[in-house]
């Protein structure tokens, strides 16, 4: 093999894929992500046992799915209320068809009603043209009263083997929920990056009155977020059912605030445009984390809230402190 | 040859489409200059905004092989009428034809099937696209595979093809520089198949060798038997490209024009609907003072301007040119506060800067017009008192309202002056047309005791009226004693009514001009980066 011609260091810096990151504004939370990590580990080196490791996974998989939907929706430019109230839905949705249905059809059918949740989102914001917000504030009432109406409180037949396939191991130290988050991951990142209608969601955001004018369907690319955002909630709600082993009508209401925080914290743009569906895993892992990280390190859980906080301020700040600093330090040398 | 109205007498309801004069005035492109079944027809376009009529009864007829200009003044509805060539607008009444074809529901997904491709002044390209995505993104979202390698290669093919190979096509747009980005978007609309090219304002941000190659390419396309329609505010440009020319007012067709038949001070005074010289007035005269200069900065550095120095004297007009991206507005927004920069010496009217951002730079006597008057400039939603007011508007006192009411005399005074065509200081902002828009933006520093007022590219994409009464203003905004920083796209503004010039380019001065050395030849000379000997 011959030497390289440019040195392994700028090879690095100039490949396509960390470009890429940095464009989507990932660096800081995939950083900040190896930093958490780093330190949850020093803190409490049983994380790397299987029982530790799968509960943690069971922790972060939903708040994961959940919040690759909102980034979804933030991509083309919105902001989507209703992903909690969607969550029970297909929450109780699920658990409840398991009385009578088999596991596959009950999770097809959950996912169903995920999408079509999506659907009415996204017909009446993409082409109704209401505002994003307004419209899943609306719908996350509709939503909400709908999951009551199927289940009124806790309950419902998960059965074991669903438990076990959504939040069990699927080999030693490899927790099925993480499993189904990297695919879902995958799956999606594929799709944005490497399909038209990916990046035709990503143009939505940034200029749809531009695609407009340019003769492309930016509606299509905004109403398609809705409906796979619909059906990522939906495997979030499974994954929750399984991993809890109940139905809930208020299992979603946790995960609204946090799935707009993990996408602020992977460093994605409200205006639309731009987010990282890695950075946006990074994220919600750490802010699925940190309440167990002070449980460890002996301070009070609610407490995990402020920490959470201090860390979305700093990822998110950080950055454009350097950029800052460097200007002022490259004027001065100037 | 003489006066170049052979009005279309208003053309009344029922004319139909115009037939061309078979005359053709010499000179036209080669190829199939004979054909005589116009490619594209429209037979009277209307379009209402309510109760406003932007277009009246329009109809016209562009031959194949030709170069058809659509002028006017702001608000004369030429864009309105290109938007509905494009099918971007719906017309209310009235149809597109291209080639015999009508062009149904106005979709310009349609249109682009049809062969009419079109580039806007307003850039319809996707910012946080590559250049590559905005090129070969195919019509349609689909899960076909967007191959980012094969894209890229085919987006460097165009871009060969059109002469762009400084244009990298896995850049994101919006990293550009304004004027490769309108030339992405004119090599998006020239790539594909062109039957019709409607072309609206899309030369506004380029600079001299960029219209040079959009001339070029447009000669290809006629040379091919395409028709172009040509929206443009610069007769310089429309006398060089333009076959033929209608002319609108107010909605309405007023006067058709062949090449080489025509004037500017016809074809003005037909926009304006009197007769107007277009002159630039001259700077006024520099009078000797002790008082400190309006501006003296050195060895100013930021992110892409390096050590640049510059004077400037109370009442005078500075000039700043070069190539777009290459430091001036950053230099511009540098001297406003709003980007971070270092200098050695800093000073405004003799007081020395510190820390500079946009409120200080308001204490300070400072006054700029920014890139784009619609996000940077105004609150559209607001209205046209309020915006006056925007940087006059103390927070602390009665919770930071405009006081509309004590100030009514001087925003009174600067409608007035300015000649702002506007209903009153109440109406909303956003319905005033383009050039009446960038005066508000310029107003906001009139008869407001200011030391300097920075100019980036006013005149911009606004029409010849609102430009005369620009410079008017700028140069009464000299006499009064205040320096002005002008950067303009636009060379013949810097030539005529500048003092003097500095030339940009890398981000340092690489040329000042002035006195029998200021001439267009010399300011473009240095903005490629090559010196005219004196």
């Amino acid at each position: 093999m011959s030497a390289p011609a440019i040195p392994l260091g700028a090879r690095f810096r100039r490949s396509p894929g960390l470009v890429g990151l940095k464009r989507e504004g990932a660096i800081a939370p995939v950083l900040a992500f190896v930093l958490f990590f780093v330190i949850y580990v020093a803190i409490n080196p049983e994380l790397l046992t299987r029982f530790q490791l799968q509960t943690a996974a069971n922790l972060v998989a939903p708040l994961a799915l959940v919040a690759l939907a909102q980034l979804l929706i933030v991509l083309v430019g919105g902001i989507d209320i209703s992903v909690a109230a969607v969550m029970s839905l297909t929450n109780v949705v699920f658990a409840t068809q398991l009385e009578s249905a088999s596991p596959v059809v009950a999770g097809v059918l959950a996912v169903a009603v995920g999408m079509g949740c999506g659907l009415f989102n996204g017909l009446l914001s993409a082409y109704g043209r209401l505002p994003v917000i307004a419209v899943t504030l609306a719908s996350s009432f509709i939503f909400g009263a709908l999951a009551t109406e199927v289940l009124d409180r806790p309950g419902g037949a998960v059965s074991e083997g669903v438990t076990l396939a959504t939040s069990g191991e699927l080999a030693p130290y490899v927790p099925v929920a993480l499993v189904w988050v990297l695919v879902a991951a995958a799956l999606l990142w594929l799709l944005l990056q490497k399909t038209s209608l990916g990046r035709h969601i990503y143009g939505a955001g940034s200029n749809a009155e531009g695609m407009r004018a340019a003769g492309l369907n930016a509606r299509a690319a905004q109403l398609t977020a809705f409906v796979l955002a619909g059906g990522l909630v939906a495997l979030g709600a499974i994954l929750l059912a399984g991993s809890t082993a109940t139905g809930d009508p208020k299992s979603g209401d946790p995960y609204l605030l946090n799935a707009i925080a993990a996408v602020a914290l992977a460093g994605a743009s409200f205006t639309g445009g731009k987010g990282s569906v890695v950075g946006t895993i990074c994220a919600a892992a750490i802010l699925g984390l940190v309440g167990n990280v002070l449980f460890f390190a002996g301070v009070d859980s609610y407490w995990q809230y402020v920490v959470g906080s201090v860390i979305i301020v700093a990822v998110v700040g950080i950055p454009v402190i350097v950029r800052r600093l460097g200007v002022r330090l490259k004027g001065a040398s100037a | 040859m003489t006066s170049p109205t052979s009005t279309l007498p208003g053309a009344p309801a029922g004319a139909s489409h115009p037939a061309p004069a078979p005359a053709e005035a010499g000179g036209a492109a080669p190829g199939s200059r004979g054909d005589a079944a116009p490619v594209l027809v429209a037979e009277n376009l209307t379009k209402s905004y309510g109760t406003v009529h932007a277009v009246r009864d329009v109809s016209l007829a562009c031959l194949g092989g030709e170069v058809h200009a659509l002028v006017g003044e702001n608000g004369a509805g030429k864009s309105t009428v290109a938007k509905m060539l494009a099918g971007a607008v719906v017309p209310d009444t009235g149809a597109v034809r291209v080639g015999g074809q009508a062009l149904s529901s106005g979709s310009v997904r349609t249109a682009r099937r049809h062969g009419v491709q079109c580039a806007f002044q307003e850039l319809a390209l996707v910012p946080d696209w590559t250049v590559a995505e905005n090129l070969c993104l195919p019509d349609g979202s689909s899960l076909r595979r967007f191959a980012r390698g094969r894209e890229t290669r085919d987006a460097e093919r165009v871009l060969a093809a059109l002469d762009l190979e400084h244009i990298d096509p896995r850049r994101p747009v919006h990293e550009m520089p304004l004027a490769d980005r309108q030339q992405v978007e004119i090599a998006r609309a020239v790539s594909g198949d062109v039957k019709v090219l409607i072309l609206d304002e899309a030369s506004s941000a380029l600079t001299p060798p960029g219209v040079e190659w959009l001339f070029a390419r447009i000669r290809e396309l006629t040379a091919r038997g395409a028709a172009v329609v040509y929206v443009s505010h610069r007769l310089g440009e429309i006398r060089e490209i333009a076959d033929r020319g209608t002319v609108l007012r107010d909605g309405a067709v007023v006067s058709d024009f062949q090449r080489g038949s025509w004037t500017d001070d016809e074809l003005i005074s037909s926009m304006a609907g009197r007769t107007a010289a277009r002159a630039f007035p001259a700077p006024p005269e520099l009078r000797t003072s002790d008082a400190p200069a309006a501006l003296e900065v050195e060895g100013l550095s930021g992110e892409a301007v390096h050590d640049v120095a510059l004077t400037v004297a109370p009442g005078e007009i500075l000039g700043v040119g070069g190539l777009q991206g290459h430091g001036q507005a950053e230099l511009l927004r540098s001297l406003w506060g709003a980007e971070p920069a270092t200098a050695r010496t800093w000073k405004v009217a003799g007081r020395a800067i510190r820390r500079l951002d946009p409120v200080r730079a308001v204490h300070a006597g400072i006054g700029f017009v920014p890139e784009d008057r619609k996000r940077e400039g105004l609150a559209l939603e607001l209205g046209v008192g309020e915006n006056l007011l925007a940087p006059w508007v103390k927070p602390h006192q009665r919770g930071g309202a405009p006081r509309l009411k004590r100030e009514k005399g001087w925003i009174d005074e600067v409608l007035g002056g300015l000649s702002v065509r506007t209903r009153g200081a109440k109406e909303r902002s956003g319905a005033l047309s383009g050039g009446n828009q960038q005066k508000l933006v310029f107003g906001r520093w009139v008869g407001r005791d200011r030391k300097l007022v920075l100019l980036h590219d006013p005149t911009r994409g606004i029409d010849v009226r609102a430009k005369q009464e620009l410079y008017d203003a700028i140069v009464a905004l000299a006499r009064e004693g205040v320096g002005v920083v002008w950067f303009s796209t636009e060379v013949e503004e810097l030539v005529h009514v500048c003092h003097r010039v500095v030339v940009l380019y890398r981000g340092a001065v690489a040329d000042e001009l002035q006195g029998e050395r200021l001439t267009a030849d010399a300011v473009v000379g240095a903005a490629v980066g090559r010196k005219v000997a004196a």
